[in-house]
């Protein structure tokens, strides 16, 4: 059944570094957009609070795929990015669908951080101000830190829905695995062994992961209790 | 004890929170030195009138200066560095429990520039002596005792070599047994000259340390003066019936 792999494994090796590609540049933009997007949030200027809540309200009420066309459509009108191929597609294609991404997972990530930083009791805060410190070193170096500690099973499990999610960026033509699974597909005229190979795939991604985050949310556990 | 100048000074303090007027009119001072405590009924406005002295509690009225200079109208840079010059202790100690017993203390410090970080190490370890803490330097504050946070706390707080302390309710948190080593810790630093603010419900220890205490109630301060005027002499009814009831 799996037969094909032995002519079409470099394909597969080939969507599943892409994917893996988009979905780093995609979190990392999504971390950035939503810290930018919480402190917006969170302001005491209300305006930049309300573009924070229409920000996530849009890319929550509306589907990731809407979303990803209509930034690779726009993106590619006002920005010109050459067509290199890489891993098989071009640049002007893998650019604008990890924004894309990067934008999508922003809002969720937004949220995750929101409620984070309100798991946080206000007297870290005030601490914070009673020794002089600003209103940003409080924020970044006291309450920050604790509230991603607070929130690492929520961060992970965002991460972990957009490398699956990123597969919408076939849509836009990125030959990410799902995209090459339907392309071998298409070869074999049966659609259904390279779909069960791309579905392993993410499910190896995904699993590394977890446990990534797992560890990463032991080592910062053990931190807080150990004693002298 | 109490030298001549005004460290603190506190005249016609208004403070309301929506419809609730908590500070109606509120004036006092504190010299250099001195050892004030604040005392009255729960709600009577007690820790919003400590909060209002580093502006933890913004927009009121009236005027409260520090040293001189104008706690309310200052700007954002001119407040950090009257809030670094009052040192803080909260109720709920708010250690950063994140970060050891050691790096509670010398984070500010160094963040600020105030020292760099070998003598703010130092500092630390001489502070952590001072509260008897010496050997939970590398300790998380999880680990500890309520009433060993509160000394870190305290420590923390001194280590910005603040010229005010205020203490709002230091003990309050704490089970019964461990009041005293923080009583101990705060006695002794009122025997180094610190000025100190202090709201509490330990009416012995007020009276101990107390140059004077400041009776609030209903947002006004209802009576002041010597611990001996207030807890032996006062006619004050409401004074009275207030201490009758706690002591
Ligand atoms: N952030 C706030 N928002 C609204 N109301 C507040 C706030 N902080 C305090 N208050 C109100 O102000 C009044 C005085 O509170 P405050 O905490 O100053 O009293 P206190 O004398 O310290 O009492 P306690 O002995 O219980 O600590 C209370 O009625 C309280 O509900
Ligand atoms: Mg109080």
């Amino acid at each position: 059944m799996f037969d094909f792999l032995k002519q079409y494994y470099p394909v597969f090796v080939e969507g599943t570094a892409q994917t893996i590609i988009i979905s780093i540049i995609g979190i990392m933009i999504g971390i950035l957009l939503g810290l930018v997007f919480v402190m917006m949030r969170l302001s005491k200027l209300k305006f930049l609070s309300y573009i924070a809540r229409v920000y996530i309200a849009i890319v929550r009420g509306t589907p990731a795929m809407i979303q990803v066309m209509l930034i690779y459509y726009t993106l590619s009108k006002v920005l010109e990015v050459p067509q290199i191929q890489f891993l098989g597609s071009g640049l002007d294609r893998v650019i604008p669908g990890s924004i894309a991404l990067g934008i999508n997972s922003g809002a969720y990530t937004a949220e995750i951080f929101r409620s984070g930083i309100i798991s946080i009791s206000n007297g870290q805060t005030e601490a914070g101000l009673s020794l002089g410190l600003s209103d940003r070193t409080t924020m970044f170096s006291i309450v920050l830190p604790q509230a991603v500690r607070n929130i690492l099973p929520a961060l992970g499990n965002e991460f972990i829905s957009l490398v699956k999610e990123s597969s919408v960026l076939f849509y836009i033509g990125v030959q990410e695995v799902t995209a090459q699974a339907l392309g071998v597909g298409g070869t074999l005229y049966d659609f259904v062994p390279p779909l069960i190979v791309a579905a392993l795939i993410y499910f190896v991604l995904t699993f590394i992961l977890s446990q990534l985050m797992q560890l990463l949310e032991k080592k910062m556990g053990r931190k807080y209790l150990r004693s002298n | 004890m109490s030298g001549e100048k005004n460290i603190i000074e506190v005249n016609g303090l208004k403070k309301a929170f929506g419809a609730n007027v908590v500070l109606k009119d509120v004036s006092f001072e504190v010299k250099k030195s001195e050892k004030v405590v604040l005392i009255g009924a729960s709600g009577s406005g007690k820790s919003t009138l400590l909060r209002c002295l580093n502006r933890l509690e913004d927009d009121y009225e009236g005027s409260v200066l520090f040293e001189g200079e104008n706690v309310n109208g200052a700007s954002k840079e001119k407040l950090r560095l009257l809030r670094q010059k009052m040192g803080m202790v909260f109720q709920q100690f708010n250690l950063f429990p994140h970060k050891t017993v050691l790096e509670n203390i010398t984070f500010s410090p160094i963040k600020l520039k105030i020292a760099n970080s070998q003598a703010a190490i130092a500092h630390a370890h001489e502070l952590l002596e001072q509260v008897g803490l010496s050997e939970k330097a590398d300790a998380y504050p999880q680990s500890l005792s309520g009433g060993q946070q509160q000394r870190v706390a305290i420590a923390r707080a001194l280590a910005m070599k603040p010229e005010v302390m205020l203490f709002d309710e230091p003990t309050s948190a704490l089970d019964p047994e461990m009041v005293g080593d923080v009583l101990d810790v705060m006695e002794s630093l009122a025997q180094k000259g610190m000025t100190m603010i202090i709201v509490t419900h330990e009416m012995s220890f007020a009276q101990n340390i107390a140059d004077k205490v400041l009776f609030m109630d209903d947002g006004l301060i209802a009576d002041s003066g010597t611990a001996e005027y207030i807890f032996k002499e006062t006619n004050n009814t409401r004074t009275r019936s207030f201490l009758s009831k706690v002591m």
